[in-house]
């Protein structure tokens, strides 16, 4: 970053706050116009039950826990990138690892929305929550449904506050440089007044490392016990040892493949090319082929296991998946998550903007059919034939999925336009510090 | 910070463009006895080792608030399953193996939320109305400040300082 100084990093980014362009008004109309559609399609579940989505016995768990599992995977990786890649001072984060944690927190709050939907009666939901009411009822804590529930609450909370408390120096930096009057008043509110003086740095400095400290655990737990929702039954194709590991994995193969989704529009209409150069995207490119290889090699092992258990339910769910009537889902995923990230062993195609767009579309794609392959196969053939069924798609379903990327969009949207979505001040900790005599330098 | 009420007294803000001259000019004013203020729009270590070299007391915040975290998730699954003690899937009413998640989840959330609080109190934030007379918008954006207060016959000397220690700019607020 030689040629970049503070300064250049300042209107780099702030540029990026300019009052929105026709373009942004007519994308963020597209999206409001999805989100639209899940609106409605949802109101339409609540108003005339939740028959109207093509959950059945015995696939009790349709596309709703199969989006769920998706997003709250493209919500891991934000927390990998600025957290595990701080605390190992990868300096390839420091350019997106903001956008990837606006990333984790609104794709944690898309996810949530998931198992509430998935309700028949949502308006019950907060029945999970351990609060004391008149049945003296309290929800039991061995179930991993629950798990779940702290374990996604405390992965919104930690993330969202590790990203504002990230942000508060940038919103500083926002608010002594902001021209008009509501912009001044908005950054004064939301950057708490923050001036950095030497001992506030050194507090904060201190305060993040923790951050970057308890959040990395997170990185771990959250997928491992979304995992355990699985793994935990007795299903054919879910009780399996390898899954926390196979979900963390996916987790930040998807989420590194939505990170480049989102960084390169950006950094092309933003013109960010300075800050975001091509060996980031060759490190974010080396990182998703290395869990495209982790993925496959998950993959390669469940049917492997199935075979070596000599157990005729899991054999025959491991065949069922590539050659049954849902076969085109696996071939999907087995082409978008292993087959096409391998070109990324061409180091060319490591720094291709255009093919890296298009391959981060592929592995999402792939990544929701690797959910959808987990989850409606193994239900769809259990134990006894006499118990097996079927699911078809509704269009409520698919209108609600359609509406989650509008609600995510809607919010990286405005995070976008009312917030810094480059790390101002960690760019600056990386740029060399300004000194009149060189030779002076510690 | 220390308000001074005398009227005696003059605030002097200095820009620095670099950090070698912002870090002369501590030097020599604080031989001299001022109390300073180093504004920067980082983090900068060489900073940090002359004018914030201290243990920073957040991690007793962040050590509480998890242990609290930790004790609180296992009370609260132990406690709750004996205030209803129903047998689940053969599994023990007390359950500590599958306790262990709610435990883990709590310490980190405690925890993560005491760093914040630990945070916000030592960094005196949110503080947003109240107005820093010393803060100057380019400390946020490519400038290094050092401000502090001194008396009308020193102004002399400090000004001599910072001339020779390459200020930009010396501004003199008088009658804080």
């Amino acid at each position: 970053m030689q040629s970049v100084n503070y300064k250049t990093v300042d209107t780099l980014v702030l540029n990026t706050l300019r009052p929105p362009t026709l373009g942004w008004y007519i994308l963020f109309g597209i999206i409001l116009l999805c989100l639209a559609v899940g609106v409605s399609c949802w109101t339409y579940q609540i108003l005339n039950g939740i028959g109207s989505s093509a959950k059945s016995n015995p696939v009790n768990w349709g596309v709703y826990i199969t989006t769920f599992v998706f997003w709250v995977g493209i919500a891991h990786s934000g927390t990998l990138i600025s957290a595990v890649l701080y605390l190992f001072r990868a300096k390839f984060r420091m350019p997106i690892y903001r956008i990837a944690e606006a990333m984790t927190v609104f794709a944690v709050i898309t996810a949530g929305l998931f198992p509430i939907i998935h309700l028949g009666r949502p308006w019950t939901f907060y029945w999970l929550l351990p609060y004391p009411n008149q049945m003296a009822l309290w929800p039991n804590f061995r179930s991993p449904l629950l798990w779940d529930v702290f374990a996604v609450t405390t992965y919104l909370t930690i993330s969202s506050v590790f990203f504002y408390v990230g942000l508060l120096p940038d919103i500083a930096t926002a608010r002594d440089q902001a021209q008009s009057k509501f912009r001044k008043l908005l950054y004064s509110i939301a950057s708490l007044g923050w001036r950095g003086d030497a001992e506030k740095w050194k507090h904060y400095a201190s305060a993040y490392l923790l951050f970057a400290a308890f959040a990395t655990p997170l990185v771990v737990s959250v997928h491992s016990v979304v995992s355990w929702d699985f793994a935990v039954s007795v299903i054919p194709g879910w009780h399996a040892t390898i899954f926390p590991p196979y979900f963390v994995a996916g987790a930040i193969f998807s989420g590194v493949a939505m990170v480049l989704t989102l960084i390169i529009p950006l950094r092309a209409v933003y013109k960010l090319h300075p800050l975001i150069r091509a060996e980031h995207f060759d490190a974010m490119s080396k990182l998703t082929l290395v869990t495209s290889c982790i993925v496959g090699f998950a993959y390669v092992t469940e049917f492997y296991t199935a075979w070596w258990s000599k157990n005729p339910f899991e054999r025959f769910q491991f065949w069922f998946r590539p050659t049954g009537d849902l076969a085109l889902g696996f071939w999907i995923m087995f082409v978008c998550n292993v087959v096409l990230p391998q070109l990324l062993w061409i180091k060319k195609l490591r720094t291709h903007i255009g093919f890296l767009f298009v391959l981060s579309i592929f592995i999402n794609i792939g990544m929701w059919f690797e959910r959808y392959n987990i989850i409606l196969q193994s239900l769809y053939r259990d134990y006894l034939p006499s118990a097996w069924g079927h699911y078809n798609f509704s269009w409520v379903e698919l209108g609600i999925l359609l509406g989650s990327f509008g609600w995510f969009g809607m919010w990286m949207m405005l995070f976008i336009k009312f917030f810094p979505s480059v790390a101002i001040t960690e760019i600056k900790e990386i740029l060399p510090v300004p000194k009149r005599h060189e030779d002076d330098s510690h | 910070m220390t308000v001074i009420k005398s009227f005696d007294n003059r605030l002097v803000i200095s820009v620095f463009s670099y950090v070698d001259d912002l870090l002369r000019a501590y030097t020599l004013l604080k031989e001299r006895g001022f109390e300073l203020r180093v504004y920067s729009p980082c983090p900068i270590p060489d900073i940090e080792e002359h004018v914030a070299n201290f243990w920073s007391p957040v991690r007793v915040f962040t050590a509480a608030g998890a242990v609290l975290g930790l004790i609180g998730g296992f009370a609260l699954a132990i406690l709750t399953s004996l205030d209803w003690p129903l047998r689940t899937s053969a599994k023990a009413v007390v359950s500590v193996p599958g306790f262990v998640v709610v435990g883990y989840e709590l310490t980190i959330l405690l925890g993560g939320l005491a760093t914040l609080l630990g945070l916000f109190f030592l960094t005196r934030v949110p503080q947003i109305f109240n107005r820093d007379i010393g803060y100057k918008p380019e400390f946020s954006s490519n400038k290094f400040g050092l401000v502090f207060k001194c008396s009308k016959d020193e102004l002399k000397d400090v000004y001599e300082i910072l001339r020779t220690s390459n200020a930009e700019d010396i501004e003199v607020r008088d009658r804080i």
